[in-house]
């Protein structure tokens, strides 16, 4: 049932992007965790990993006009864009036209895809603080020092946050809060 | 929480971080699940990427759909883009985006907003600066508000100046409003409004003490010309043969053969001087004088010296200048002392109307 009504939710989300392309932030907002999830893990750089989901994104609000809504989830289609974008990048770095068969999922959602989407949701309902740990410790790259500094704080005050905002992580996905 | 754990887990990110791989940091089976996050944490995408991307979208699809093709060796590089949009925004943050957000956020809105912003502080810092340059703080200083230092305005009583009388039968009603009878150098017949008897054999016209020359408004029937209202006939709860609420033999509520109050002959009552048992009056609400436009132009300074009387109730009357400083400052004073409160004098804890001299000085800071 659930699926149904998400099914729905999500084909009137395509039709009035279709007719309004400024609708396209809806469907953007939807997916951009499973997109960008599904494209870092494959690729060596956060930057390449950006560029090809701008990519990705651009591409498909480019050619949602031809989109035919056949019941798969849209996530599904724009994997599949992914993966082609993701494949014509290694054809040109190596020369070889193969790519690693997991590399063309285009019928469902990736499970780490959807695995990372997941975990960017778990990771806003953190409480302010050890949320912005966690963004400056694992997406800015800062050292515990360097945001003990910047926050104001003792490193061991740092170290227990991040630890308790990661354990958090944890129990949830164990539970299944998601 | 153990702190040897929360190390061993920053020690293992710090490798993690450092770019080990995970099967180098499997020998802890229980930091494992939780290393293993981190490692997904590390492919969280920035928040600046997001928003960027999205503004990037929502102007691709502003555009008309044919021109919507994305051709990725032409588009500008996100990376590009998103470092000029940080310097941007370190300074205006939405002011060169167009975008949505939570809510619609256009540069224009910002733009008129900020220019909005910018004439209220115009406003606010030039009607200071004309405070500034055009500062002219009145300071009034009343010197002395009171006839008693003023000496060559008001002397001063040494004593009661007044005269006065009263008078009265012990009747039970006060006396009726009327005309005192004529001042004369003696008194042969007290006034009165009940004649007790009309049958007398020596007859003479009834006055009071005062000076002759003095006419008193003759209003036809003999009464206290003090008196509020008219009552009925009677001479009054007084004593000593005359009319009023006093003593003696005049008329009034005073002490002898005069009129109103005070004693010894003569009027009495009206407007007091202070001293000799009259207080002076306080102001209760003294607001400023404005300066006149000339005087302020020229830079005029100095006093004005005004002499008015305060009434019964604390009401500046008959203001007017004894002193003047002129160049309009005359008439600012006046205007500001009639808007004068006082707590009238007293005389004998009753408020009367008292004369006294206001001093107003001018001075420009």
């Amino acid at each position: 049932m659930k699926a149904t009504e998400h099914d729905t939710d999500e084909r009137f989300l395509i039709q009035a992007a279709q007719r309004d392309a400024t609708c396209f932030a809806a469907l953007y907002e939807a997916n951009f965790d499973r997109v960008y999830g599904f494209v870092a893990r494959r690729v060596p750089s956060r930057e390449e990993a950006e560029d090809l989901t701008a990519e990705v994104f651009h591409q498909a609000l480019a050619s949602l006009g031809g989109f035919e809504w056949q019941g798969t989830p849209f996530a599904a289609w724009l994997i599949g864009i992914a993966s082609h974008l993701i494949a014509r990048r290694w054809q040109r770095a190596t020369g070889h036209i193969e790519v690693p068969a997991d590399e063309l999922e285009t019928i469902g959602v990736s499970d780490h895809a959807e695995r990372q989407a997941v975990l960017a949701q778990l990771v806003d309902r953190l409480p302010d603080d050890q949320r912005l740990v966690i963004r400056r410790r694992f997406v800015d790259q800062r050292s515990i020092r360097e945001i003990a500094q910047e926050l104001g704080r003792s490193e061991g005050a740092i170290k227990q946050l991040q630890f308790r905002a990661i354990e958090t992580l944890r129990n949830q996905i164990r539970s299944g809060h998601a | 929480m153990p702190s040897y754990e929360i190390e061993q887990l920053d020690a293992a990110l710090n490798a993690l971080l450092a770019g080990q791989t995970l099967q180098a940091l499997r020998n802890d089976p229980e930091l494992l699940p939780m290393i293993e996050i981190a490692s997904q944490l590390q492919l969280t995408p920035r928040l600046e990427f997001r928003a960027g991307l999205r503004d990037q979208l929502l102007a691709q699809a502003s555009m008309p759909a044919a021109d919507r093709v994305f051709d990725a060796k032409l588009a500008p590089s996100i990376h590009a883009q998103l470092k000029s949009r940080s310097v941007r925004d370190s300074v205006l943050p939405p002011l060169f985006s167009t975008g949505v957000s939570m809510l619609p956020v256009r540069g224009s809105h910002l733009a008129v907003s900020f220019a909005l912003h910018v004439a209220a502080l115009a406003i606010v810092l030039s009607s200071g600066w004309w405070m500034v340059e055009n500062r002219t703080v009145v300071r009034k200083q009343i010197a002395t508000r009171f006839s008693g230092t003023i000496d060559y305005l008001l002397p001063s009583a040494p004593g009661e100046l007044h005269g006065g009388g009263g008078g009265g039968t012990q009747d039970k009603m006060p006396p009726p409003r009327g005309s005192a009878p004529r001042f004369s150098d003696q008194q042969l017949t007290p006034p009165a409004v009940i004649v007790k008897n009309e049958a007398s054999k020596l007859s003479a016209e009834p006055a009071v003490i005062g000076p002759p020359e003095v006419k008193l408004p003759q209003l036809g029937q003999i009464g206290d010309p003090t008196a509020a209202i008219l009552t009925p006939p009677s001479n009054g709860t007084g004593s000593g043969s005359g009319i009023g609420t006093g003593e003696g033999t005049g008329v009034g509520a005073g002490n002898g053969p005069g009129v109103a109050e005070g004693r010894g002959g003569g009027i009495g009552g009206g407007i007091y001087h202070v001293g000799g048992g009259v207080s002076a009056p306080r102001t209760i609400y003294d607001p400023d004088p404005e300066y006149s436009e000339d005087a302020r132009k020229a830079k005029y300074q100095g006093s004005v010296t005004l002499s008015l009387v305060v009434d019964s109730e604390g009401h500046p009357r008959n203001v007017h200048v004894v002193r003047s400083l002129g160049m309009g400052l005359d008439e600012k004073a006046i205007e500001a002392v009639s808007k004068w409160r006082f707590e009238p004098g007293l005389k004998n804890g009753r408020p009367v109307a008292v004369q006294i001299g206001v001093e107003v000085v001018f001075r420009l800071y």
